[in-house]
């Protein structure tokens, strides 16, 4: 993935309608900065891939960072998974500089990966690609009954929600009178 | 393993967005944590459901209430309340209503799928036979429904203004009132006042509407209705208004009780005569190519139902029947 980067030093010209900080960047040579996820894999992405992740580039806006700093201060997401991350990152590559296509059909169809991606890009605020999740997520649940929709999300029904939730408070109760026979005992 | 119920709130608001509006009635029976989100969410953030055609129906002796939806693909659907068997009934589902009342549901369904109409009806209709629908509508729908054209089944005179209240005025083109009794007849004092009167543009009524003037109608482009209250001086301020506004397209009056062909032909001239019609041509102002026609075919006899049906509209120029008058335009 970031090796790719070095030959393609003409793409990603600051746009300056969506960067207006950054309009002075486009120097010659392209800078990169370095990310790594949960676990700790350390991905090389140039600033211009990483534009379109509004949290990153709010961050490296203003760095003024040397390659050698930037590679020794990779930027932590601790609370994204190194697939997710990884996802995230070749993305950002594809669509470096370029007009984003209407329809995204890469994106993961299992949904526990959709929906950790989902919380990933909200978080790195990459509204494209959002937009994308959003709208394959709406697509697994078109034309869908509500019991399909449950058993495609694992959604409870609001009674067995709530009866989870009362045995979850008898427990609770349990444990506290046993906690209380516990300290009478004591007592005695 | 994240769950969709973990999303943000903003994520969860975009996969709404995304979603169509039958989904998201859908989403709304998963589970309780969606109905919420949903119902909380405001208008503008809902699909559109894109219906172009709603009815409000309640019948008193099959205790039921009817909400129909026609959407832009001339799909209906239809969702029935029973009161006799405590149900809601949508396509082929039927869900019992053991505790509620099924006008309290009706108009809570209502009100729902009206959160979802981002664009005017192009027909509303309404027709209650009886007042409990209606006075609980009246009391609870928070807003006034968009419609292009309003089309009211009168089963007593004073349902028409509180029935009119339903729909907005400012969208209103169109306003069409019909008579389940065929000899129902309804003062207009009141109705003449309000902005839907004012503000639509056609007009069709076919029951008998009393206390008409004729400067109530002059506003409206296109007429279809019965009085009995309409003189030949009412007759003859219409076709001034007529000549003078070029926007009329057609005037049909049902009078009942008309009987001044003689008094019309004092102020206009002769008529051609044809059978049991009598007609009038009039040049309209700055116009060569069009020609107002006037024509009352008035039937009398004892056998029959007695009527004198009276019609305004333009013709080209070329047919005016040869050898007859046309009479020139009069400012006066």
């Amino acid at each position: 993935m970031s090796s790719t980067e070095q030959g393609t030093s003409s793409a990603a010209p600051a746009e300056p309608t969506t960067a207006p900080e950054s309009a002075a960047a486009p120097e010659v040579p392209e800078s990169f900065y370095y990310v790594h996820g949960k676990d700790k894999v350390v991905h090389k992405v140039s600033a211009g891939a990483l534009q379109h992740s509004a949290l990153i580039h709010g961050m490296i806006s203003n760095l003024g960072y040397t390659e050698e700093q930037a590679k020794a201060n990779p930027f932590p997401f601790e609370n994204i998974d190194g697939d997710i991350l990884q996802m995230v990152v070749d993305w950002c590559n594809q669509h470096k500089g370029k007009p984003t296509p209407p329809e995204d059909t890469n994106l993961p169809k299992q949904k526990e990966k959709l929906f950790d991606l989902v919380l990933a890009v909200n978080y790195l605020e990459i509204k494209e690609l959002l937009t994308y999740c959003c709208k394959q997520v709406a697509m697994m649940v078109k034309g869908k009954s509500p019991e399909e929709i449950r058993e495609i999300w694992m959604i409870p029904t609001d009674a067995e929600d709530e009866a989870a939730e009362k045995e979850a408070k008898k427990r609770a109760g349990k444990e506290a009178a046993g906690e209380t026979a516990a300290a009478a005992g004591d007592a005695k | 393993m994240t769950s969709i119920i973990e999303m943000p709130e903003l994520v969860m608001e975009k996969i709404i967005e995304f979603s169509d509006f039958k989904a998201v009635l859908t989403l709304r029976q998963v589970c309780r944590n969606f109905r919420n989100f949903i119902d909380d969410l405001e208008d503008s953030k809902l699909p559109d459901s894109k219906f172009e055609q709603l009815e409000i129906i309640s019948e008193c002796n099959t205790k039921k209430i009817m909400l129909k939806f026609m959407d832009p693909n001339f799909v209906f659907y239809r969702i029935e309340y029973s009161a006799s068997e405590k149900s809601r009934k949508f396509q082929e589902k039927t869900t019992k209503l053991d505790n509620s009342n099924i006008v309290d549901v009706a108009i809570r369904d209502l009100e729902l799928i009206l959160k979802f109409q981002k664009y005017n009806f192009q027909v509303l209709t309404l027709s209650f036979d009886d007042c409990q629908l209606q006075n609980k509508l009246s009391n609870t729908l928070g807003q006034r429904i968009k419609a292009r054209s309003l089309s009211i089944t009168v089963h007593h005179q004073s349902q028409v203004l509180p029935m009119l209240q339903f729909a907005d005025p400012d969208t209103l083109k169109f306003l069409d009132l019909h008579w389940v009794d065929i000899n129902l007849e309804i003062g207009v004092d009141e109705i003449v006042k309000t902005d839907h009167w004012r503000k639509a543009m056609e007009f069709s009524c076919d029951f008998q509407l009393l206390n008409l003037k004729a400067e109530d109608v002059c506003h409206f482009s296109s007429i279809s209705l019965r009085t009995n209250s309409f003189d030949a001086r009412d007759l003859d301020t219409l076709k001034k208004t007529f000549l003078n506004f070029f926007k009329l397209e057609y005037w049909y009056f049902d009078l009942k009780n008309f009987n001044e062909i003689d008094e019309l032909s004092n102020l206009w001239g002769p008529p051609f005569m044809s059978g049991l019609s009598r007609t009038w041509y009039f040049r309209i102002k700055d116009s060569e190519e069009r020609i107002l026609q006037i024509e009352i075919l008035s039937h009398r006899h004892p056998m029959f139902k007695e009527y004198c049906a009276t019609y305004f509209y333009l013709i080209e120029t070329g047919d005016v029947p040869e050898g007859t008058v046309v009479y020139d335009y009069d400012e006066n």
